[in-house]
């Protein structure tokens, strides 16, 4: 069992916590966190708590950072369906970063709700058992006569009742049962019902706070400029200007701090405003010593990424006889795919607060881990990462970008320099131009079909700027590990090999948003769509075939699945009857597994000479058990407005080693004009429910492809399909 | 006489330089952190207040060119945060992040004061200059024109 009963425990009262009434640990099952990679030595390492105080109100301490993705609303739904508890009684406070309370923090891999999702059930179940157990005591009854409903424990007997805060204290001293039986889905109140999310109401009313809006006594604010080349550093610097500014209080030079999360180096001011500081950045003189990227031009490196992937690259993994089947070929297809840079552009720039004091670190973050805050700051000022305290805000959007810390770093170099808080914001440019960018990749595919029409071969090179390459400068390609989506993809084909072809760093790469779903999606679709035009089959036809012919038990979940979701999505959309649609109107298909989920998409365009628009998009969506329609919904929507705009046109560019985009009219993200209908479709087969931040962005480039060349016969082949012209 | 703006109904000094961004004088001065900051160009939309019931781009407008006018923010568009855009908000689960929705909020309103029954086209063309990341383009839509009925119900 991973709940603990720590009412009493010391901890609670140290955390300044609130002592009194029923208090559960949580903690994640260590095989899953082992899976994680955060596996951890202790016993007991609770990630969230429920406490039920002693007026009833029931809070939940969720570890997890909360980022528009909703889970600190779908997780207590969990809890609070097992407990049985009234739903408004029912808030969550959002865990401040500490490791020692909470355990591993980090939010990104769609991973929350798979991991966390059966131990908050579980919670809630116990929590309620034990209510009813101290109700039964207080009565002198058998807990069999009793039950709960809405915060009360009722008495069968005679209808008596007693309030869950009435019961809070006593429940503390129950045993923490062993055996819970979970609710069945038919009897869920607010699991997969649609809720609204817990903080919307302060949203609408300008009252929620983020961490660009962190305030306090004797606050300074920042601004900053970075090298504008990666691995280069600064030569001199001139700051009479901006020091002779009323308001300005410093001009700070902050060094590449050499770890993946640090600065990447740039020059601080701290101001009485962050206007001011802004101004004052403009008054820097200075010159940088561009270093070894300084030639780095994105567009020559995606054609030499072609290059290296349409001559023979190095072996990842193999399975089979390709060179049998392609001398076995009645047909061939090739084609070579690319994607650009992209920024994950968040609404809200990073921002932190942070105060370094002689004895103490606070930090104030929108953060996707907390953890890598006190890590890196830890190193940074020589302490110990329990000294560091982290406090999470809400964060306005992250993608992925928040994971990285650069920015938490910057302002605390900032506030020991000037011995006070420090708000840093970054400006709109340097958040463009200071990125942990999408890798910028190719693909060539070559496949053999047989006489029957079957794909019977499978050649994959890929070539793109790997992740592993931020941890480490000699990474000359993607290790083989990366191109395991390639070689492990549900597609039945009997001989494969993969290659990973040489792209060397010359920037930061991080992850974003669906990762390498997002190249490995739009290949793989597309690339089924050229074959069926090829072999004179319909894309759905041909997909289901080659679903089909594999026979790999270990796959016939992911087959089953996959196929389930592109049945739906045809169904739903105008598929079966696209050859009504009007001569400029196209409808494409595709489907995609990442992250544990299963998303198809139906995209419908109308395509008029270069201009193309996405008029409808069916997503039929398998993730397992759907804990939210609602925001399991809007994670569709916001896929696909992510995903339209890097397919049309959102694209990173590098010139002379720095980026060239710098605020949204150059890197120009969806705006409501281009919004098609979007629709989504969940098969719900209970599951155990998996993540939805991120699948929803495999799908759709290939989609998207397959329609416009359905509409106008027209190939899109790059992302973004039309390159950025800055 | 230092000159005033008066924001939300009350009145406030302008004790700052005059080319301060309205936007930092409402978030780093009076520490109104309602109203955003996204791009700083008057290209996104986060930072719009009203300016006499016009929406405005607080991030470009200079603290000085409002003096002696009236400024309303997220934080004072209704008594009690009961706007019927707000409650069509709410009504149809439109934030993500939120982090956009002060802006588009506050856009709306200014629209929908100008035309209470717009068509979905009209919607796109008002509502073009906020940027929403987090893809929430759809719900927006469903919602301004919720609101718009129920307004159109109130006069
Ligand atoms: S911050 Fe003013 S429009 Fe973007
Ligand atoms: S809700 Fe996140 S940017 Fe709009």
């Amino acid at each position: 069992m991973s709940i603990e009963n720590v009412s009493r425990r010391k901890f609670i009262k140290q955390s300044g916590l609130a002592v009194g009434g029923l208090w559960l640990g949580i903690a994640l099952p260590n095989v899953v966190m082992a899976k994680l990679g955060l596996a951890s030595e202790a016993a007991f390492n609770p990630n969230a708590y429920i406490h039920i105080a002693t007026n009833g109100d029931t809070l939940i301490y969720c570890g997890r950072c909360e980022m528009g993705q909703g889970i600190s609303t779908a997780l207590p739904a969990a809890v609070a369906d097992e407990l049985e508890a009234d739903w408004t009684r029912v808030s969550v406070k959002q865990g401040d970063g500490n490791e020692a309370l909470y355990g591993p923090q980090a939010t990104g891999g769609s991973a929350s709700i798979r991991v966390m999702y059966i131990p908050m059930r579980e919670a809630g179940a116990v929590a309620k058992a034990m209510l009813i157990a101290a109700a039964a005591k207080k009565w002198q009854v058998s807990a069999q006569d009793c039950y709960a409903d809405s915060h009360f424990v009722i008495n069968r007997n005679d209808n008596s009742k007693l309030s869950y805060g009435e019961l809070a204290s006593l429940a503390a001293d129950m045993p923490v049962p062993e055996n819970i039986k979970l609710k069945e889905k038919a009897d869920f109140k607010y699991i997969g019902k649609d809720l609204a999310r817990h903080n919307q109401g302060d949203i609408v009313n300008g009252k929620l706070t983020y961490g660009v809006d962190t305030k306090m006594p004797g606050l300074k604010y920042a601004a900053v400029v970075h090298c504008p080349v990666f691995e280069g550093k600064l030569k001199s610097l001139d700051k009479t200007a901006a020091l002779a500014m009323d308001g300005v209080e410093a001009v700070v030079e902050i060094p590449r701090m050499e770890v993946p999360f640090g600065s990447i180096g740039g020059v601080g001011v701290v101001a009485d405003n962050t206007w001011t500081a802004q101004q004052a950045i403009k008054k820097l003189v200075i010159e940088w010593d561009l270093g070894p990227n300084k030639t780095y031009d994105s567009k020559a490196y995606k054609l030499q990424l072609v290059k290296n992937v349409e001559s023979p690259a190095q072996k990842a993994a193999e399975r089979g006889d390709i060179e049998q089947a392609f001398a076995n070929a009645k047909h061939k297809v090739s084609a070579t795919y690319t994607g650009g840079h992209l920024s994950h552009s968040p609404m809200e720039p990073n921002a932190s607060v942070v105060w370094v004091q002689d004895n103490s670190c606070e930090v104030w973050a929108a953060t996707q881990s907390p953890a890598d805050i006190q890590k890196v700051l830890a190193q940074y000022l020589d302490r110990d990462p329990k000294d560091i305290l982290v406090h999470v805000t809400m964060a306005g959007g992250a993608f992925g970008r928040k994971f990285k810390c650069d920015y938490v770093q910057e302002a605390a170099a900032l506030s020991k320099a000037v011995n006070a808080p420090v708000q840093l914001t970054w400006s709109r440019e340097e958040d463009t131009r200071t990125g942990y960018y999408h890798s910028i990749n190719a693909q060539h595919i070559e496949a053999a079909i047989d006489e029957d029409g079957n794909v019977s071969g499978w050649l994959h090179r890929a070539a793109f700027m790997p992740i592993a390459s931020l941890f480490d400068d000699q990474v000359e390609r993607a290790p083989a590990a990366n191109l395991g989506d390639i070689f492990n993809h549900p597609f039945g084909i009997e001989n494969i090999r993969t290659e990973t072809g040489e792209a060397k760093r010359h920037t930061r790469i991080g992850w974003y948003r669906a990762v390498y779903a997002i190249f490995y999606g739009f290949a793989f679709g597309t690339f089924a769509d050229e074959i069926a035009n090829k072999v004179g089959k319909d894309t759905l036809t041909l997909l289901n075939n080659i679903y089909d012919n594999n026979n790999d038990p270990k796959q016939e979940t992911q087959v089953r699945r996959s196929k389930g979701a592109l049945a739906l999505a045809a169904e739903k959309s105008k598929w079966f009857s696209r050859d009504k649609l009007p001569k400029n109107q196209g409808i494409g298909i595709a489907v995609h597994y990442s992250f544990e989920s299963y998303v198809a998409m139906a995209v419908l365009v109308e395509v008029n000479g270069d201009d193309i628009k996405v008029l409808e998009v069916d997503c039929a969506v398998d993730c397992g058990q759907v804990l939210n329609v609602d925001s399991a919904t809007a994670q569709m929507e916001g896929a696909v407005v992510m995903a339209t705009a890097l397919s049309l046109r959102t694209e990173i560019v590098f010139r002379e080693g720095a980026v060239v985009n710098s605020n949204f009219h150059n890197y120009p993200v969806l705006r409501i004009d281009e919004m098609p209908t979007v629709r989504a479709h969940f098969i719900d087969n209970g599951d155990k429910p998996t993540g939805l931040g991120e699948p929803g962005l495999g799908p759709f480039p290939a989609a998207l492809s397959n329609a416009v060349f359905a509409a106008s016969g027209k190939r899109y082949r790059d992302l973004p399909f039309k390159p950025s012209t800055i | 006489m230092a000159q005033t703006v008066t924001i939300n109904g009350k009145s406030y000094e302008i004790n700052v330089d005059g080319a301060m961004p309205l936007l930092w004088f409402l978030r780093d001065k009076l520490e109104l952190t309602g109203t955003k900051f996204g791009c700083g160009m008057a290209v996104c939309g986060a930072c719009t207040v009203h300016l006499d019931g016009q929406a405005t781009r607080s991030c470009v407008i200079p603290v000085s060119a409002v003096a002696g006018k009236k400024i309303t923010t997220i934080e004072g568009l209704a008594e009690n945060d009961d706007h019927p855009l707000q409650k069509a908000w709410l009504n149809n689960k439109v934030p993500q992040c939120g982090y956009c929705q002060a802006g588009q909020i506050m856009n709306a309103a200014s629209f929908l004061a100008k035309n209470s029954s717009p068509t979905p086209e009209e919607i796109d063309t008002a509502m073009q200059g906020n940027i929403c990341r987090c893809g929430t383009y759809q719900r927006i839509k469903i919602a301004i024109s919720e609101a718009a009925l129920e307004l159109g119900k109130e006069v």
